[in-house]
């Protein structure tokens, strides 16, 4: 009985000492092993680690990567001197753990902190020397890599790497932004009336067209017109010479005939007449000669 | 899909092996420990020999806290997850759906994630599309105007470890989606001009969001796969919507009115053909006919010609009496005495005369040398002899 007793007794001791002397290290963290304040090592490896219980303290750090993201857009001056807002995120890992340590006390706000301050310089510097123009679109990719470069040469100093910094808004404060939406809209109404002046000019050429086109066609057939009509006539007038040319006296005789008869063959035709005349020959005289 | 055959082959050998289990577990922890007696799992037959009776009891004890124990090591991983296994912190493996057993804590651990679980982050909006968030949805043209734009990105997880072990993230990482979404979007929106942006470049833009989204999210080891980008909808803004809808419509404006013209074209210019074609047929038909009386009459005068040159001085004679017979049966006639004529005005009744001589067929006959002198008779020594009296 006793017996077992001290063996469970022992049992735990054991389990107490070894609990104190194992520690596990996360996939995501790194460790440091602290003795007397002293930092005697720096564990990078997960798994399971052993320390001299009592003596030896371990401090955990996250070896991912945080993010810094501002509360509120901050204010740069371009180098036109225009004010743009710039919100922007810093993509962040604790590489030299020591380092971390030493200088910020392994705090991550005090490194945020640490950071932001640094990168808004960066910033402000690097947007010192470009235009509007370039932060937007122009040099955006090239602006984020030099002050994530920039940046991160000065984050080593803390222990820190700098795996990013992105430019999340650029936009113009409310003032800028009202006259940019009055430019647009000025610029939409160029555009409008644009279009609808080269409406009416395209209607406009397209009528003129049509008008001209009608009038080329009119005259066209007007001409082809008075050329069969002129050939008909004249066709007729060879005609009619070849066949009064056989004997043109008989031609006026037999044409002037035509014409009396054409001309008086209604009652209202009044001919006042001398016995005189030739058709009375025999009216006056049976034995006229 | 795997899920199946991993299930069976548990069905054949698992339930049934508990105790080989128990066995390799205990070997597992022999190896752990490095040679030192596992103390849970021997603690029990170790001290035989004092109050059997006791230590028995004990014994079955501990027997069912070690059973038990080792049963907390069984998960489950759904068809849609995958589970990351942790034995003292260090990364061990991946284990794809099925039922899977590890050693039980302290000495391994799983993370179960839900990798095909369609998450969606919102961009420039919160709920609903009618919720804009002004901040968010405005954002800067190549051209520096300003447009409004709402999107929803929707992911999933690629690689479970990189997804647990790389970031410092939310549960779902949406902070970090977020984050890359936005500076993603207003860069490619930056690189274009704001008609492209409005109109055409939809698509354009979503892909090449999608693209450098997950450039970024690859680059710092996510494990997360943007799998679409929804442009929701993407606007001038609010302050100049007016202009750009009358723009818009001048543009509808222009294409009326150019339809204006060709339809008043449409209509003049077959018209014009319309006319021409009737001209030429006129003159045409003009022509034929000109030229067919002409062949007639012709052809007519030269039968009579013939015909005259044989006996002339009577066919002569014979077409002016039949002429004259024809024009006087035809017309009222006045005869006038030359005598009672010369130098005296003649006075004729023509208004009645051509009253008669209107309605009826009968032909007045006045007597010369009427008292009423109206018409002066010029007589003329005609080649014919006949007179026009007007």
């Amino acid at each position: 009985m006793n017996r077992l007793v001290s063996a469970v007794v022992i049992v735990l001791l054991g389990l107490l000492v070894l609990s104190m002397s194992v520690f596990t290290v996360d996939q995501r963290q790194s460790a440091m092993v602290f003795q007397l304040g002293e930092v005697v090592r720096v564990v990078k490896e997960p798994g399971i680690k052993f320390k001299v219980p009592l003596l030896q303290s371990v401090r955990y750090f996250d070896r991912r990567i945080l993010t810094m993201d501002a509360e509120s857009p901050e204010r740069f001056n371009t180098i036109e001197k225009k004010n743009v807002l710039v919100d922007s995120y810093v993509k962040w890992q604790v590489i030299d753990v020591e380092q971390y340590y030493k200088s910020v006390g392994g705090n991550e706000r005090t490194a945020s902190a640490r950071l932001r301050k640094t990168v808004n310089d960066v910033l402000r510097a690097e947007f010192g020397k470009q235009t509007v123009q370039d932060v937007i679109s122009g040099k955006r990719d090239e602006v984020m890599e030099i002050v994530g470069q920039v940046a991160d040469a000065d984050a080593r100093k803390i222990g820190v790497h700098i795996v990013d910094v992105r430019l999340k808004r650029v936009d113009f404060p409310d003032d800028i932004s009202n006259a940019v939406y009055e430019r647009m809209i000025s610029e939409r109404k160029t555009v409008a009336s644009q279009l609808r002046s080269e409406g009416s000019a395209e209607a406009e050429k397209i009528r003129a067209d049509a008008d001209r086109q009608r009038e080329i066609i009119i005259a066209d057939a007007f001409n082809k017109a008075q050329q069969l009509k002129g050939e008909g006539d004249g066709k007729a007038a060879s005609i009619y010479g070849a066949a009064y040319g056989q004997n043109p006296e008989f031609y006026a005789f037999y044409r002037s005939l035509e014409a009396y008869k054409k001309t008086f063959k209604s009652k209202s035709d009044v001919m006042v007449l001398e016995p005189s005349s030739a058709f009375f020959k025999y009216m006056k005289d049976p034995r006229a000669k | 899909m795997s899920q199946d055959p991993q299930w069976g082959r548990r069905g054949k050998d698992g339930p049934p092996d508990l105790d080989e289990i128990i066995r390799q577990f205990t070997n597992k922890l022999k190896q752990f420990f490095g040679g030192k007696p596992g103390r849970p799992a021997d603690a029990g037959p170790n001290p035989p020999h004092d109050g059997r009776a006791m230590a028995g009891g004990i014994g079955a004890v501990l027997g069912v806290v070690a059973v038990l124990w080792a049963a907390s090591g069984f998960y489950v991983v759904d068809a849609r997850e995958e589970a990351v296994v942790l034995r003292f912190g260090r990364y061990v493996q991946t284990t794809d759906p099925g039922l899977h057993w590890h050693m039980p804590w302290p000495i391994e651990q799983r993370e179960i994630v839900k990798m095909s679980e369609v998450r969606s982050v919102e961009v420039g909006f919160q709920g609903s599309t009618k919720n804009r968030l002004p901040d968010e949805s405005l954002m800067l043209t190549q051209d520096q105007n300003i447009i409004d734009m709402q999107l929803e990105v929707q992911y999933d997880i690629k690689d479970a470890k990189a997804f647990v072990f790389n970031n410092v993230a939310d549960g779902d990482a949406r902070d970090i989606v977020k984050q890359a979404a936005e500076t993603s979007i207003r860069e490619i929106v930056g690189r274009n001009k704001v008609d492209f942006v409005l109109n055409e470049g939809r698509g354009q833009v979503a892909a090449d969001a999608t693209r450098l989204i997950q450039n970024l999210l690859d680059s710092y080891g996510a494990g997360i796969r943007i799998s679409r980008i929804n442009i929701n909808d993407v606007q001038p803004p609010e302050e100049v919507q007016a202009a750009f809808a009358d723009a818009v419509k001048a543009g509808q404006d222009k294409v009326k009115q150019t339809n204006d013209g060709t339809a008043y074209s449409n209509d003049v210019v077959p018209k014009a053909r319309g006319n021409a074609a009737r001209l030429l047929q006129e003159a045409e038909g003009y022509k034929r006919r000109v030229i067919a009386e002409a062949e007639g009459n012709a052809s007519r005068f030269s039968q009579v010609v013939a015909e005259y040159s044989k006996a002339p001085q009577v066919t002569r004679d014979r077409m002016y009496l039949d002429t004259m017979q024809e024009i006087m049966s035809n017309s009222s006639k006045v005869l006038v005495d030359q005598k009672a004529g010369s130098g005296n005005l003649l006075y004729l009744p023509l208004d009645k005369l051509m009253q008669l001589s209107g309605p009826g067929p009968a032909t007045a006959e006045i007597p010369a040398g009427g008292e009423t002198p109206a018409v002066r008779l010029k007589s003329e020594a005609a080649n014919r002899g006949d007179r026009e009296g007007r």
